[in-house]
């Protein structure tokens, strides 16, 4: 907003209006050329009763209105929600938390550990569930293995991924330990960005480093955070891997989630249409949470 | 500068595309080139001991065919033939499958290539064949048909005075034994989901007979009719008694495995896929039999009621279909006695071929004294309530879990499906 | 400087090491197993291996081959990094600075390729792949992966574009400069570190990419690293863990000692963003 009020009006800005417009040309042509079909199919066939092998009838709107009776799509609609909560809630001001204390205290410690945080973020999905596997396991888990060495019982009797109550918990333990690391990077490179002088002259205020942080970077690294929300928040609508290869959505329904349900329908269950149904209710769900997050700091934008 | 920088980095970048561009292009072709998607790498793995010898002495046997086989593995295959199906370009000559409802999805919508006629000289069991075939068509070849029985540790049950169970009692009194020694009666699996489907099928069969599935199936009984919840409740009183130990739902089928290859259960229904494993010295240093499914005195189940499923089958699809004799020389390759028996486990469905382990010979004696062969549930059901059947069956693990409310609701999904039932 | 006053620093330099070690050593899990024999692994999976035996890593290899994959796995990498970085650089600076209505609903429209699930896009991508000759091909693979990127990089280089101060891109403009010598002589050096970010995590999501390379990818001749990872690790399993840990190992190599390298660059861009007040 700021930008437009300072910028005087030029009416017939030719010059900037090519430019603006060969600027956004590459990217909205891959996106129209690979992009925009896939998009359009996904909401025709979210109409059709379709195996998805090129038969097509048309239905309507009862794929959606299938979707909603099914238990399992309640099921794993709550736990997207719930899990977009949590990792904007947990995630983020642990991110938040990590890499300021990384910018803030540089030392022969921290220096190295800048690129260890990342380090999770590399290892491609199978891999990271098999290393989960191996932490919550029963039996041969580490922590099960632990608790039989030193004979604390009560946690051998813990089921992690068993346990219809704590299966949704540890495999969002192992999503924070596998994708936070993107998180801390990014936040870090913003707080980095914060001009010196405005650290000095917070401290000549007399602030000490957690005011500083609390009422001089937040507010400077708000609109970052404002984007890892929409990440994590559309990252979760559409979450497959992780808890589809530790637990398959189980026990139950406990670990389920719309990107499971949409798998199982389109490539086990013969039920594309359906999917493409579960594919546009994801779609408008980001669209409402990204345009709800945007528009809510324009407000704020304009209270200041 | 760093603008001199930025551009010759450009510069090296675009460079090395081009190189790769120009490696990577593929060279021209002359003789009849043959794709075969499949999920077992051909390595020394035992477990891939099969395919190795299919892709090695296919191509020196064939010098004229270029046969191009590649490995997918388990989700993988699955998952790319299906898009391929569905797209119905880039399909592969031949591809692995499992058959039944599936393979028929793809024969339905006219992906694959009729070789009933081709294939009529092949000597196959009957249940591999069936497998194989869609309304009257055959589609491929079944080398191997798995069937599901009770993998048993002889030595424990040697050393703790066990005999093997014949009936449903025995075989809880075993358990009950067994879990007082400090052991698992069942290893299982149910994390994976369908591992929890072996049992389930045989305690309905012992139940309801050969005709509780197949009613079922045909509409003329409901899924949530007697067998089906007696078998249920069974069940579920058998993981209430800790039988598939104490956290059944949190162990994989891989957990599952190692109990059985170390001695910590005692028994293991699942498909004789496992063979190869189980009598590996290299994985397990327990000594294992197989057996049949004990029987319900009583019940209208019969000792000779076996379920089974193609282990390793592959079809062919229409683009093959100017390359028949190329294909069906595969084929037969693939049924070849001398190939089959590299496998160390797994039941060939070609009569006459000796089984090598004593495992096998045990999974093989069965399958030959077995009457009838249902098809595993999930390979015969439409696809659409695969995924349903196996969540409905581990509803049976959560505490308090209404089973009769469990199979009413997947009745309802079948009746949507397969239409409505004959009270 | 009081002694005390170093007291904070060194409980949060504490608290970061522990985090940090719990990021490392769920990572060392496979080397407990990769010298074990597959029946030493079922009965101790977690005690010390007796013999230091290297069967497991030769026999992998031997499955996996990730050498012959390599060529295929750069140039589809690099590919990506090409599509990817600078379109969503050059658009997400617009979406910053040139904001108005239309732009706006152009952000929109780019940001949309971020909402649909991957695998909701397989099937109608892998036809449109088909009918424009690209199917099994490696710009099959990199460009439709660009287009899944560019949404995200957007995002990314459009926060980043607007944290900058207004006063630079005014002072360039005073000073004669127009729109794409502000936009490629001021801004761009500017946003440095967004950019070593894209280049990296682009190269690494290419490289690590599963999904679209099996769909895309039919000829072997093709496969990148990463599909032969993925064959071998959809083959083997706990029924063969020891050697499952080692093809792990094995495969993550290569990225471990990209990371190295490409660390310093996450740390250049973070460390020396251009601002220095």
């Amino acid at each position: 907003m700021q930008a437009t009020q300072i910028r005087p009006r030029r009416p017939r800005d030719w010059r900037g209006i090519v430019f603006q417009a060969v600027m956004l040309l590459p990217a909205i042509a891959f996106l129209a050329i690979f992009m925009y079909y896939p998009i359009e199919e996904t909401f025709r066939l979210s109409l059709m009763r379709s195996t998805g092998l090129g038969d097509e009838v048309y239905v309507g709107f009862q794929n959606y209105a299938r979707l909603f009776r099914d238990a399992e799509f309640r099921a794993g609609f709550v736990n997207v929600l719930l899990w977009a909560f949590w990792s904007v809630v947990i995630q983020i001001p642990y991110s938040f938390f990590v890499a300021y204390a990384l910018c803030l205290y540089r030392n022969h410690f921290t220096r190295p550990l800048r690129a260890i945080f990342f380090l999770a973020n590399v290892l491609p999905s199978a891999i990271t569930a098999m290393l989960g596997q191996f932490v919550f396991a029963p039996r041969y888990g580490v922590i099960a293995t632990l608790a039989q060495r030193f004979k604390w019982t009560w946690l051998q009797r813990i089921d992690f991924l068993g346990d219809p109550d704590l299966a949704f918990w540890s495999i969002f333990a192992l999503a924070t330990w596998a994708y936070t690391g993107f998180g801390i990077v990014y936040l870090m490179a913003n707080i980095e960005q914060i001009p010196r002088d405005i650290e000095e002259a917070a401290k000549l205020d007399g602030a000490n480093r957690w005011q500083y942080a609390w009422h001089v970077v937040l507010p400077m690294v708000a609109y970052p955070i404002r984007i890892l929300a929409i990440l994590s928040i559309v990252g979760s609508l559409k979450l497959f891997d992780l808890p589809y290869l530790m637990t398959r959505g189980g026990p139950g329904y406990a670990t389920t989630t719309l990107g499971i349900i949409l798998y199982q329908q389109g490539f086990v269950n013969w039920q594309y249409g359906r999917a493409a149904a579960i594919g546009v209710v994801i779609f408008l769900l980001s669209l409402v949470f990204t345009v709800a997050l945007f528009s809510m700091q324009r407000r704020e934008g304009e209270l200041q | 500068m760093v603008q001199g920088k930025w551009t010759r980095l450009v510069v090296v970048l675009v460079a090395l595309v081009l190189v790769a561009a120009m490696a990577t292009t593929a060279g021209a072709q002359s003789r009849v080139r043959l794709t075969v998607w499949g999920r077992d790498l051909p390595d020394d793995d035992p477990a891939h001991a099969y395919i190795r010898e299919v892709v090695t002495t296919f191509q020196a046997k064939n010098p004229d065919i270029e046969l191009e086989y590649i490995a997918l593995g388990d989700p993988g295959i699955q998952d790319k033939v299906k898009v391929s199906m569905a797209t119905n370009t880039d399909l592969p000559d031949i591809f692995q499958t499992w058959g039944g409802s599936t393979m028929g999805g793809y024969a339905d919508a006219g992906r694959l290539l009729d070789l009933t006629e081709e294939l009529e000289s092949i000597p196959t069991s009957a249940a591999a064949k069936a497998a194989m075939s869609w309304k009257g068509k055959t589609y491929g070849v079944a080398p191997f048909f798995a069937i599901a029985g009770v993998y048993v540790n002889e030595g424990l049950f040697e050393s703790l005075g066990l005999t093997v169970p014949t009936t449903l009692q025995e075989m809880e009194e075993v358990a009950d034994k067994l879990l007082a020694a400090g052991y698992q009666p069942f290893a299982l699996g149910a994390r994976d989901k369908w591992p929890a489907l072996a049992t389930y099928m045989y305690l309905v069969n012992r139940y309801g007979g050969m005709e509780a599935f197949a009613d079922a199936q045909a509409r003329r009984a409901r899924f949530d009719s007697e067998p089906f919840v007696q078998a249920a409740l069974k069940y579920q009183e058998w993981v209430e008694k800790g039988y598939f130990g104490p956290t059944p739902l949190g162990e994989a089928y891989g957990d599952a495995q190692l109990l059985m290859a170390t001695g910590i259960a005692g028994m293991h229904v699942t498909g004789s896929w496992m063979n190869a494993q189980y009598s590996d010295p290299g994985f397990t240093d327990q000594t294992l039999g197989f057996y049949p499914f004990p029987l319900l005195p009583g019940g209208k189940g019969k000792i000779t009621d076996v379920m089974g499923q193609t282990d390793i089958g592959f079809a062919a699809t229409w683009v093959a279909a100017d390359k028949k004799d190329a294909v069906v020389r595969f084929m037969k390759h693939l049924m070849d006695p001398e190939v089959i028996a590299a496998e160390p486990g797994r039941i060939s469905s070609v009569p006459g071929v000796v089984a090598p382990s004593r495992l096998t010979q045990m999974a093989a004696d069965v399958f030959a004294q077995a009457e009838a062969v249902q098809f595993w549930w999930d390979q015969d059901l439409p696809p659409n309530i695969t995924t349903p059947l196996n969540d409905t069956i581990l509803k049976f693990f959560l505490p308090g879990a209404d089973v009769r409310q469990a199979l009413a609701e997947f009745e309802e999904l079948a009746e949507e499906v397969m239409g409505p039932a004959a009270r | 400087m009081n002694l005390l006053k170093k007291v904070p620093e060194v409980v949060v330099t504490i608290v970061l090491i522990a985090l940090a070690l719990t990021v490392v050593l769920p990572m060392l899990i496979p080397m407990f197993f990769v010298f074990k024999t597959r029946l030493e692994f079922a009965y101790d999976p977690w005690g010390w291996p007796t013999t230091i035996r290297w069967d497991n890593f030769i026999g992998a290899w031997n499955a996996i081959r990730i050498d012959q994959g390599l060529i295929n796995t750069l140039y589809v990498s690099l590919g990506a990094i090409l599509c990817t970085v600078p379109p969503a650089a050059m658009a997400g600076y617009i979406f910053a600075r040139y904001r108005s209505r239309v732009t706006e609903i152009i952000f929109y429209l780019v940001l949309a390729g971020y909402f649909v699930p991957a695998l909701m896009v397989l099937i109608p991508l892998y036809r449109l792949s088909a009918r424009m000759g690209l199917a099994n091909t490696l710009p099959g693979l990199f460009l439709p992966m660009a287009a899944f990127g560019i949404p995200f990089w957007t995002i990314i280089y459009r926060s980043f574009f607007r944290g900058l101060p207004e006063e630079l891109a005014e002072a360039a403009r005073i000073d004669g400069a127009g729109h794409l010598d502000t936009f490629f002589r001021v801004m761009l050096p500017l946003a440095k570190p967004a950019t070593f970010l894209a280049g990296l995590l682009v190269f690494i999501g290419a490289w690590s990419d599963y999904l679209l390379s099996l769909i895309m990818l039919s000829d072997q001749r093709l496969f990148t690293m990463q599909l032969r990872v993925a064959q071998f690790l959809n083959n083997y399993g706990v029924s063969n863990m020891p050697r499952y840990a080692a093809g792990v190992v094995i495969s993550a190599l290569p990225t471990i000692i990209l990371y190295i390298l490409g660390h310093r660059w996450i740390l250049k861009g973070t460390l020396a963003g251009a601002l220095k007040g």
